[in-house]
């Protein structure tokens, strides 16, 4: 899965990381040590988990179809963002940062 | 309200929203009334609301742990879900936070058609202008 490396050649892409269904550390690249990237694996993880259950949960309440399975999440903080699709999560700068691009080579790479 | 008449203005807009930080539906707008409802809404902003707290929750806890910083305040928060995707804002209440300002204005979010979402642009426009007077 060496194919998410190429996530850090797009602008703005500080760190991305790979995690499995548990939310255990594949492996990631970027400006960051180990043991943070492992924590946003299990952030990411976490985070994905808590989403689709909301998506769910909405889709139920209200009938309306289209949200669920999501695709993917932003959190976009005044400096820093973090983008999860599927088992992948990377750090952005929240500024400048070419954010459709990503998503989508997020979603492509996130299939392989 | 016309931050919502330009949110509407993003390509696959289908609704523009404000809300509470506590969830309650305030001013909508709504392009397509057969596929979205007030009803749907009100609930979609709960959510966000609560998505947006416990984000603001884990940046909190992130930037203590790893002394990064640039992630707290949360401004934005998405839910890219199969076929829509929802961008909410809390970036005008920080702003009026940051002046001293003890009332707060409403969250702004939009619901967008996936197919042709625009993130940037949607980021650009929630993020644009200064404390709303």
């Amino acid at each position: 899965m060496r194919m998410i490396k190429r996530l850090l050649a797009l602008d703005g892409v500080n760190v991305v990381c790979h995690f499995r269904d548990d939310g255990g550390f594949v492996e990631g690249y970027g400006l960051m040590s180990r043991d943070d990237m492992v924590r946003l694996a299990r952030f990411a993880h976490d985070y994905r988990r808590m989403i689709q259950g909301n998506a769910d949960q909405l889709a139920m309440f209200t009938g309306m179809r289209g949200w669920t399975p999501p695709r993917g999440w932003i959190v976009r903080g005044a400096a820093q963002s973090v983008c999860g699709v599927g088992n992948l999560v990377c750090m952005v700068d929240s500024a400048g940062a070419p954010l459709n691009e990503i998503l989508l080579e997020l979603h492509e790479v996130s299939h392989w | 309200m016309v931050i919502l008449d330009d949110l509407m203005r993003l390509p696959g807009a289908m609704a523009a929203f404000e809300f509470r930080g506590s969830g309650e539906l305030l001013e909508h707008r709504i392009a397509y009334p057969d596929r979205i409802n007030p009803t749907t809404l009100d609930l979609l902003a709960h959510m966000c609301s609560a998505n947006t707290s416990i984000a603001t929750m884990q940046a909190r806890g992130w930037e203590q742990m790893t002394a990064m910083k640039g992630f707290y305040p949360v401004q934005e928060f998405t839910l890219i879900g199969f076929d829509w995707s929802v961008v909410v804002s809390g970036l005008r209440r920080e702003r009026h936070k940051q002046a001293g300002r003890s009332s707060l204005p409403p969250f702004t979010g939009v619901v967008l058609a996936n197919e042709s979402a625009d993130y940037e642009a949607a980021f650009a426009l929630l993020e644009g202008g200064g404390p709303a007077s």
